[in-house]
């Protein structure tokens, strides 16, 4: 089964992972969306740790480090940032994280990798606004954006059927650089939003 | 004289840096610091980790060749055990004047 979620607070994605498992299902892949298989239902407790590995190597002792210490790796790659443990064995101890710094560290690196997403559309938002024919004058006069010959001029239903088939074209035409500044924003909404996960778990 | 900006040393850094006077992978390490501390303090591994990778990062430890290609093998630099030194002296000197003074 494939579910979409989106969570920037891991408590909160723990917790619902902990239901689901409850319910009979266990994770199994997390890409955009998350993957789950038919379980037992059980009481698992899985934790999310946030980190990105340089080289396969680095990415494997760290798997085995937590693999060592009783917590199964059971979705997460090298690249994806979030990894998620799951508790296999009732000798090790209920979290993977002793303290609160190391706890509320994992929102400090995530924060910063939607930081540097967010500053690298800037090159581009840039290069689009200084070589790109971005009409700037069409925020504030959008007929600027059709090009049918005499469209102004027709009248009636023939300018109806001629200005709505153009319409989509000249939102794109218009409007579709606009998608890289919204990112950017999104993007740093979504940084501070997990800054603010860093400090309130740190206390 | 003016104290070295590291100082004082958390409690699960000052024992990671005594544990790594030899040479150990993260769950050795994990042990140790148990064993070190009679029990008292006892790391999870996302801790540990993050903790590894600061200690990498200030070059108080660094890697050393690993026969065990899934888990890296660590050792304390002559700066981490500089710093290791210092902080025992601290850690000295606050129990000589509690003695005193008690």
């Amino acid at each position: 089964m494939k579910k979409f979620r989106f969570y920037l607070d891991f408590e909160k994605e723990e917790i619902w992972l902990n239901e689901m498992a409850r319910q009979g299902w266990g994770l199994t892949r997390k890409s955009l969306w998350y993957e789950f298989r038919k379980v037992v239902p059980n009481d698992a407790t899985i934790k999310i740790d946030y980190h990105t590995f340089k080289t396969k190597n680095d990415f494997e002792d760290y798997c085995t480090l937590f693999e060592d210490s009783g917590w199964e790796h059971i979705a997460g790659t090298k690249t994806s940032g979030t990894q998620y443990f799951y508790k296999s064995s009732s000798s090790s101890d209920g979290d993977i994280f002793s303290d609160i710094p190391s706890k509320a560290a994992r929102y400090k690196r995530l924060s910063k990798v939607w930081l540097s997403i967010a500053i690298s559309y800037f090159p581009i938002s840039v290069a689009l606004v200084s070589t790109n024919p971005i009409n700037i004058s069409a925020l504030v006069n959008p007929k600027l954006l059709y090009y049918t010959p005499g469209l102004w001029d027709k009248t009636g239903s023939y300018f109806l059927r001629a200005f709505l088939i153009e319409t989509p074209f000249a939102i794109m035409r218009g409007f579709t650089w606009l998608l890289f500044p919204a990112l950017i924003i999104l993007y740093l909404i979504f940084a501070v939003k997990a800054e603010k996960n860093y400090r309130k778990t740190n206390g | 004289m003016k104290r070295d900006k590291h100082l004082p040393l958390t409690e699960t850094v000052y024992y990671i840096l005594l544990a790594l006077l030899e040479p150990a992978h993260g769950y050795v390490i994990m042990q140790k610091v148990e064993d070190l501390s009679d029990g008292e303090v006892r790391m999870a591994a996302g801790t540990l980790y993050g903790a590894i990778e600061n200690l990498l990062k200030l070059k108080f430890i660094q890697s050393v060749q690993s026969e065990d290609s899934r888990r890296k093998v660590y050792i304390i630099t002559n700066e981490g055990k500089r710093i290791l030194r210092l902080d025992f002296e601290r850690i000295n000197h606050l129990i000589k004047i509690t003695e005193n003074n008690w």
